[in-house]
């Protein structure tokens, strides 16, 4: 017998034992425990010890920082302020940005991947710099107010800056982005001829969007909303750059505490408090989406 | 229900020229078949019927209305789609609901509408399921109660059976001709499958690069093909180029590379031409038309073999031979075909 003829072993594998699947998540859950659980539960702990002038925070435990808050008419303005003009970003970005990721999932033109990268353009500038180029628009003999008047449209100038309107406008066009992707994979992934049979039964494109497409979109609006809302309740480079005191937020104010003010457990108190509350309104805000979505699949 | 006419449709995307000049009249309550390899504008010819695609030139009339321009929505037709494209959010009974709620139709006969139906279609009790609940088969059953509940004028099908599998696929060709006859509804519709046309169709459309290729009746289709083209699409075929020599009585004479073969063909036909054989009519013995050669390869099918044979002349024509067939490869075989079998077209 040959060697050539000699039968070759098949490999078969050893039966080896699988690995749990949890063991591919544990080094984003290490670096999720050190980097944000740690310091949040050290920002806690921090928010009930006694204030000190001679140390960040003195050896005592209190619970005066969250009563001083919650009776602080000035901080309730603030939040008020705040929470406003998340809102009202994130309806605007819904609004503006809807229509861009609709026309963007069903557009076949070439022109769609230059409004693609127009779409994500925001993001390829630094925050800085870019607030920085809305600080020029949106001054009082800025762009923004040049071009209105020479149109006529105004005498004086509007306000934009050290108010909210125009941490408002720059948190608008930071954030699109955030509704337009989200939204865009949610409608790429309805299939187009959903809407073309509800069109062959006899509905108007009107009525195929409010009874078709929009329903389907809810998921795309509700990520898109809760990213919006999340990042412009926090944001803090804008409102400090832009806000000035009258369009100042919580972010803005937190800083000021631990900063300026040198006040650490009053200041981690106040962004406990005002994570407390984002987590409540998110709360709600999925139940209650979440009942608009309980027939899709 | 409708005649439809579809004068001279052309279509354009841009400088490529989709369709050309599409001519079809459709008869109130007949079923055609779109029939045609994928991109030969079978699809497009419906979306512009259907009206989710503009035609660049010519006119579509339902009856005598002109629909060129109308609106999706005002065609009054019923559509099913490959996907089914049935609505996610909404349960069946919705689903149906929804074309008759666009007309305004009373929620007492709605639910008398949408019973019956569901019974056309054996759905009965599925009413308040969803369609991610369904089969891929009752999926496409209540794609096709949703066109039909609303009692449109056309019924256009764009291959609603394609994501079926085999065995349900050849249950549901009998169930739509069945129920598109029962009720007398004017249908389109397009395929890529030659048999699915072939045993539902009143006509066959044959497409092929957006122009029609021909026109006519199943049996007309195969049995008398306009083209190589068609004669290739539909069902398997022998063809062998040849002149036309002569025509004694309806029977061309025909020179080819096997020597003179008779056959039929339209009148009319002159200069080059092709001659084309189905394989089920050539026989082991000489007839009017006798070629000779040898077995290059027997293939055992079940119902019977298929044999291939060539010629001297390098020609290959493959054959029907029942399944005991002692045929083998390097046999010397006669083959012989009737004139009247035999159909020659323009090549």
């Amino acid at each position: 017998m040959s060697a050539l003829a000699a039968p070759v072993p098949m490999a078969v594998a050893a039966p080896r034992r699988r690995l749990p699947v949890w063991w591919m998540i544990l080094p984003a859950l290490i670096l999720l425990g050190c980097f944000l659980l740690l310091p949040y539960a050290s920002i806690l702990v921090m928010s009930f010890r006694e204030a000190s002038t001679n140390a960040v925070y003195g050896p005592g435990l209190t619970l005066g920082h969250y009563g001083e808050i919650v009776t602080d008419g000035f901080v309730w303005g603030i939040v008020w302020r705040t929470l406003r003009t998340g809102l009202i970003v994130t309806v605007a970005t819904l609004l503006l940005g809807y229509p861009v990721a609709y026309h963007l999932a069903r557009s076949r033109s070439r022109w769609a991947s230059l409004l693609y990268i127009c779409v994500i353009s925001p993001l390829l500038v630094g925050l800085v710099v870019r607030t920085f180029a809305w600080l020029i628009i949106l001054s009082n003999s800025g762009l923004a107010n040049t071009a209105l008047k020479w149109a006529g449209l105004i005498g004086r100038p509007i306000i934009f800056l050290n108010s909210s309107l125009g941490v408002t406008i720059a948190l608008i066009h930071v954030f699109l982005p955030f509704v337009i992707l989200p939204l865009l994979g949610n409608l790429q992934a309805i299939n187009p001829e959903v809407a073309m049979a509800a069109r062959s039964l006899g509905a108007s494109r009107a009525r195929t969007f409010f009874k078709v497409t929009l329903p389907l979109s809810m998921p795309g609006i509700q990520a898109g909303a809760i990213l919006v809302f999340v990042l412009s309740i926090s944001a803090y480079v804008t409102p400090a750059m832009l806000g000035g005191s009258q369009g100042r937020t919580m972010a803005v104010l937190v800083v000021q505490y631990l900063v300026d003010n040198f006040r650490w457990p009053a200041g981690a108190a106040l962004a406990i408090f005002m994570a407390a509350i984002t987590v409540s309104i998110i709360f709600v805000y999925l139940k209650l989406t979440a009942r608009a979505m309980r027939r899709l699949p | 229900m409708t005649t439809l006419r579809l004068d001279t449709i052309n279509k354009f995307y841009g400088a490529l020229h989709i369709l050309r000049d599409i001519d079809l009249d459709i008869r109130e309550g007949e079923f055609i078949s779109l029939l045609g390899p994928s991109g030969c504008g079978k699809t497009t010819t419906l979306r512009c019927i259907a009206g989710f695609e503009t035609v660049t030139k010519g006119r579509l009339l339902f009856g005598s209305r002109d629909m060129t321009h109308a609106m999706p929505e005002h065609r009054d037709l019923g559509m099913v789609f490959q996907s089914y494209a049935l609505f996610p959010h909404m349960t069946v009974a919705e689903n149906l609901s929804f074309g008759l709620e666009v007309r305004k139709v009373s929620p007492v006969d709605r639910t008398r509408r949408i019973a019956a139906v569901l019974e056309m279609v054996k759905l009965t009790g599925y009413e308040k399921r969803y369609p991610r609940e369904l089969s891929g088969g009752q999926q496409q059953r209540v794609a096709l109660a949703r066109a039909l509940v609303i009692e449109p004028s056309v019924l256009l099908l764009d291959e609603p059976l394609a994501n079926l599998d085999a065995s349900l696929r050849d249950d549901m060709r009998f169930f739509i001709r069945d129920l598109q006859q029962r009720v007398g509804i004017t249908t389109i519709y397009v395929t890529h499958d030659q048999s699915e046309a072939m045993v539902m169709s009143d006509r066959i459309v044959v497409m092929n690069h957006g122009v029609i290729e021909q026109c006519g009746p199943p049996r007309d289709i195969y049995e008398h093909p306009a083209s190589q083209m068609v004669a290739g699409f539909i069902g398997q075929s022998n063809t062998l180029a040849g002149r036309i020599l002569g025509r004694e009585k309806d029977v061309y004479v025909i020179d080819t590379p096997e020597g003179q073969l008779k056959s039929l063909g339209r009148d009319g036909l002159k200069g080059e031409v092709r001659v084309m054989i189905r394989p089920e009519n050539i026989e082991t013995a000489a007839a009017e038309n006798t070629l000779s050669g040898r077995v290059v390869k027997s293939t055992y099918l079940g119902g019977g073999c298929l044999v291939a044979v060539e010629t001297p002349g390098g020609c290959r024509f493959t054959t029907n031979m029942p399944a005991d067939s002692a045929l083998a490869a390097g046999d010397a075989v006669t083959l012989g075909f009737a004139a009247r079998k035999a159909w020659a077209f323009a090549a």
